[in-house]
């Protein structure tokens, strides 16, 4: 699978540009990290992708292929979580694997089905009516769904949102397996979730993007930008972004992240959190 | 495939839920509501009490719940955001498309556990005369099919509007439209089918195909606007309009929607059940016709072929004309609307016709050239659907052709001439009528019709009458001959309908009437040439007498009506009450303007059915069950609390001030002026006395001007004053 974004702008009827000149490659087998702070326009970029949406401008490619003429097409290939969805309450989880496999047209439904619910851990849960799921259970059969008969593009908008952190790892452990021989999109806002297993992070705000590449690249370009001090009156004048903040018997330990780092900060090492955060406040900054 | 099984997965899950579940029982027990708050069905037959009027109730109520269900099924996905995920598995409009069809089978399991469990009620409330295909057309026709027009139109509402309080009001305007302002109006009421009897002993195939046809117009209109609104379902993040651009790239779905439309617009405009009758009644310009000068007919005949399988007709009518004038002069005939003229021969040459638009009274007029030939033998070769008066297009049904009953009436039957005298002899007819075999011809006339020929099933039957027009039934019939009165009686009546009358003695009955009518009153007026035919006829909502013939509506021959303790103790002595009636309620006897004034048919008949009850079974009995029943019911009406305080009656919202009306002038029509007659048979001197009264009344000679039979007639008969029968 591959997909071909260019020049991509969406404008929402309220006037809100969500999306703005954005132009991506993406080709499987890869687990992309889409990362970007709330409003940047992932949701956008994702809703876009799976053809609910228009944009009002630029193409996508699927496999060479304009999407908004294969909507079918590329349905059938797509598996997706979105960021907010409802489930059918009166149906256990299995019989709403079972109508969404059928609803996706796969034809060994029931193995589809059994393969889906055992990768997400719902097998004791199978015959449970989805209205006495827990918030957790909800978003693993959601993510189930989503895996329903392999499809080679999959598209998981905060896939561990309501996950306890030992799920949280085991899925991301999940989509890394997954994303072995196809194409995975992945947003979220757990760094810690992308720098575990993604192969590639894309870095968006207001509707741009402003890096591509792996986190090692994304953290290099942090190098020399990141300090730890004790707590500064005069931190925030200079334009240090704080990253952390801890609490010792000594007194407030800081962490920060800033184009010129001030003379009392001890340079450190970036973690992919820094570099994230000095991206985007520099990115801010300008 | 894929989509073959999305739907039965959609079923499936709509039968997990407890809204869809909540609705099929509701519609189940829908049906309750037409025997207590809805009946729009007046007839008192069986049928339509215990039938028609639960499966009308069935289909507004389930039609309504299934809308509802609909509206909230289609909300549901978008309120509780599941669309995220099934529009990423499907286009929307296949989801829409999908969802709305999936609700059609719960529908159908809705309808078909109401028949289940409504068929024994039916089959032990009506009893002998139900019959299976009825129950079935009923609930299909009446229920089955408001179901579907429901969920289309309330789907359609959401999808134009995605908004579920929009639709739902737009939904109930559009159903509170059918059960109110356009409630008259037989094509319009989508929800409420106009449907005022269905038969007992006959066939209901006339009411059940303009049903039918109401049905399926309005699906093919509402599948029409459906299309357009699945044309509008939201893709894309886009508006109504742009998602319709976008949808309406697949060519396919507005021509569909284009077509659906343009059908129902055919559909409705060219409906081929009812007429376009002048609707102003003081509109006569057919009868005002001048005759033509120096042609006069000296004979007709007809040979119809009813097709009882599509209830049409086939007809070939032959005039024989003496055209004195010397010229060639147009010949008018009144044909059934529905009816196309196919060929017009005089002397065997093609005549020139032409049919009018104009139409009046269940007729249009057909002109045809009439050479200037002596002797002209004029032959009209016509058929197709018999069209009944849209002034009645809330009542119909009469015109009924089936393999069980058949009434064919005047134009329906042949073109009836309406401009050209006849000579010395009348009109002298002759027709011939093909039939399936096991049906019984009876002309409504003095003559009898004779079977003349029988081949491949099928009967001919032939009979002679006179005049431009004439009656016809046929049907499965029991004929009984009857001596009474000096007369010949030939008391026909529905096969089906046997047990009940065998159980209510109808011919002992018929012979006890016409006996003791007879003998005290006089001789029936319409009897002719020493016989009579007294015909059960399908529901028609009255009767009618003459020329030899007297219809009995089959209504007043239910058993529920038979069973009815109002008008006599045994269901032989209600045939009696309504064989009586042959005397005091038909040929202009009463006004019948106000259906509630106490001095009505009911109260002669009540008491004459009372006099020859005393004679059967002796004065205790009569006593007992007659005067003792009307003393203690008028005794209770006088002490009614609206009685004795009328002016809170006017309080009281119309449609219960009505129901009050209509019990309190039962109560005065049967047994208070049976009372009065009674009190009046004493002043006057006794039975003798009053018998000789009654007999003057009713071979009295009406005033043409006013011909009813007044109370104040009856009182200046008696000799008496108002004030002298008062109860009090």
């Amino acid at each position: 699978m591959e997909i071909s974004i260019r020049d991509l702008c969406m404008t929402y009827p309220n006037g809100k540009r969500a999306l703005n000149g954005l132009s991506l490659e993406l080709n499987a087998p890869s687990l992309v990290g889409l990362l970007g702070p709330n409003g940047a326009g992932k949701s956008t970029l994702m809703k876009l992708l799976v053809t609910a949406l228009t944009p009002s401008s630029g193409t996508i490619l699927a496999d060479g292929r304009a999407v908004a003429k294969t909507e079918r097409a590329l349905k059938s290939q797509l598996g997706y979580l979105p960021q907010e969805f409802g489930l059918f309450d009166e149906l256990t989880v299995a019989q709403f694997l079972d109508y969404m496999a059928a609803l996706k047209g796969l034809r060994d439904s029931k193995t589809a089905v059994r393969k889906a619910i055992g990768a997400v851990g719902l097998e004791e849960k199978k015959k449970t009516r989805i209205r006495a799921l827990s918030g957790g259970q909800r978003q693993r059969t959601g993510i189930a769904q989503a895996l329903l008969g392999d499809p080679p593009l999959l598209i998981l908008d905060e896939p561990t949102v309501g996950l306890d952190p030992e799920e949280r790892i085991r899925f991301r452990n999940l989509f890394s397996q997954t994303a072995q021989d196809r194409l995975v999109l992945l947003s979220t806002h757990i760094i810690e979730d992308v720098q575990s297993v993604c192969d590639r992070l894309v870095v968006i705000d207001r509707g741009r993007i402003l890096f591509s590449g792996t986190a090692e690249q994304l953290i290099r370009n942090a190098a020399g930008h990141v300090g730890v001090f004790w707590e500064h009156d005069t931190a925030r004048e200079r334009g240090l972004h704080i990253t952390a903040r801890v609490n010792t018997s000594r007194g407030v330990r800081c962490r920060a992240v800033a184009d010129e780092l001030p003379d009392y900060a001890e340079p450190d090492e970036p973690t992919l959190e820094d570099a994230y955060l000095y991206l985007i406040s520099g990115e801010a900054h300008r | 495939m894929k989509a073959v099984k999305y739907f039965s997965y959609e079923v499936k899950r709509l039968m997990r839920e407890r809204p869809a579940l909540l609705v099929i029982i509701l519609s189940v027990l829908s049906p309750l509501a037409g025997l207590t708050l809805y009946r729009p069905a007046s007839a008192g037959t069986m049928m339509s009490v215990y039938l028609a009027n639960p499966a009308l109730a069935g289909g507004a109520v389930s039609g309504i719940l299934f809308g509802a269900l609909t509206l909230y099924e289609l909300d549901r996905t978008k309120r509780k955001r599941m669309e995220a995920l099934t529009d990423a598995a499907c286009p929307p409009t296949d989801t829409a498309l999908i969802r709305t069809a999936a609700l059609l089978p719960i529908a159908a399991a809705a309808l078909m556990l109401t028949m289940l469990v409504w068929l024994p009620v039916s089959f032990f409330k009506i009893g002998s005369v139900m019959d299976l295909t009825n129950y079935c057309l009923a609930y299909l026709l009446f229920m089955g099919l408001a179901l579907p027009s429901a969920i289309l139109a309330a789907s359609a509402a959401y999808q134009f509007t995605r908004r579920a309080d929009l639709s739902f009001v737009l939904f109930a305007a559009f159903a509170g439209s059918s059960l109110t302002v356009w409630a008259d109006d037989w094509q319009l009421c989508w929800l409420n089918p106009c449907v005022w009897a269905l038969s007992d002993d006959f066939s209901n195939f006339r009411i059940f195909r303009s049903v039918a046809y109401m049905r399926l117009t309005w699906l093919t209109g509402l599948a029409g606007i459906w299309t357009l609104s699945w044309i509008c379902v939201r893709r894309r993040g886009k508006g109504i309009i742009g998602s319709a651009l976008y949808s309406c790239r697949r060519l396919y779905r507005p021509a569909a929607a284009l077509l659906l439309l343009v059908c129902y617009g055919i559909g409705y405009a060219a409906q081929p059940i009812v007429d376009h009758s002048d609707p102003d009644p003081e509109v006569m310009t057919f009868a005002e016709l001048p005759y033509l000068d120096g042609i006069v007919c000296s004979g007709r005949t007809a040979q119809v072929c009813p097709d009882t399988s599509d209830g049409t007709v086939d007809g070939k009518a032959v005039y024989m004309f003496s055209n004195s004038s010397g010229r060639e002069q147009t010949a008018a005939f009144g044909i059934n609307p529905g009816y196309t003229v196919y060929s017009a021969k005089a002397n065997g040459e093609d005549a020139a016709f032409s049919v009018g638009g104009h139409q009046e009274f269940n007729e249009a007029m057909l002109e045809v050239a009439v050479p200037a030939e002596g002797d002209v033998e004029l032959v009209v070769e016509y058929g197709g659907f018999p069209q009944e008066s849209s002034g009645f297009s809330t009542h119909q049904g009469y015109t009924e052709i089936s393999e069980k009953y058949i009434c064919l009436q005047n134009a329906a039957l042949a073109p009836r001439l309406l401009n050209v005298l006849p000579d010395e002899g009348g009109y002298p007819a002759e027709i011939e009528i093909t039939l399936p075999e096991h049906m019984t011809v009876i002309p409504f006339c003095a003559s009898e019709a004779e079977r003349i020929s029988a081949n491949d099933g099928m009967a001919v039957w032939r009979y002679e009458d006179s005049g431009t027009g004439g009656i016809l039934y046929a049907g499965d019939y029991i004929c009984q001959n009857i001596e009474a009165g000096g007369i010949d009686i030939q008391f026909y009546y529905g096969r089906k309908h046997r047990e009940v009358m065998e159980t209510a003695g109808a011919s002992e009955a018929v012979k006890t009437v016409v006996d003791y009518c007879t003998e005290h009153y006089g001789p029936l007026s319409f009897g002719s040439g020493g016989s009579l035919k007294l015909i059960q006829s399908r529901v028609y909502g009255g009767g009618y007498a003459g020329g030899g013939a007297s219809l009995l509506d089959e209504e007043d021959f239910t058993s529920d009506n038979l069973n009815g303790s109002g008008k006599g103790a045994a269901p032989g002595e209600v045939m009696i009450h309504e064989l009586v009636h042959q005397w005091w309620g038909l040929a202009n006897m009463f006004d019948p303007s106000d259906s509630t004034d106490p001095w009505s048919a009911e109260g002669l008949t009540v008491y004459t059915a009372y006099r020859i009850v005393k004679e059967l079974y002796g004065a205790d009995y009569a006593e007992k069950y007659y005067t003792e029943q009307w003393r203690k019911e008028t005794d209770d009406y006088y002490l009614n609390f609206y009685v004795r305080e009328p002016e809170y009656l006017d309080r009281l919202p119309e449609d219960k001030r009505a129901e009050i009306t209509g019990a309190l002038s039962h109560v005065r029509q049967y047994c208070e002026m049976p009372l009065k007659i009674l009190k009046a048979e004493k002043l006057v001197g006794g039975e003798e006395a009053m018998d000789g009264i009654l007999s003057e009344l009713f071979s009295r000679e009406p005033d043409p001007a006013y011909p009813y039979l007044t109370y104040q007639n009856f009182l200046d008969a008696c000799g008496l004053k108002e004030e002298d029968l008062e109860l009090g």
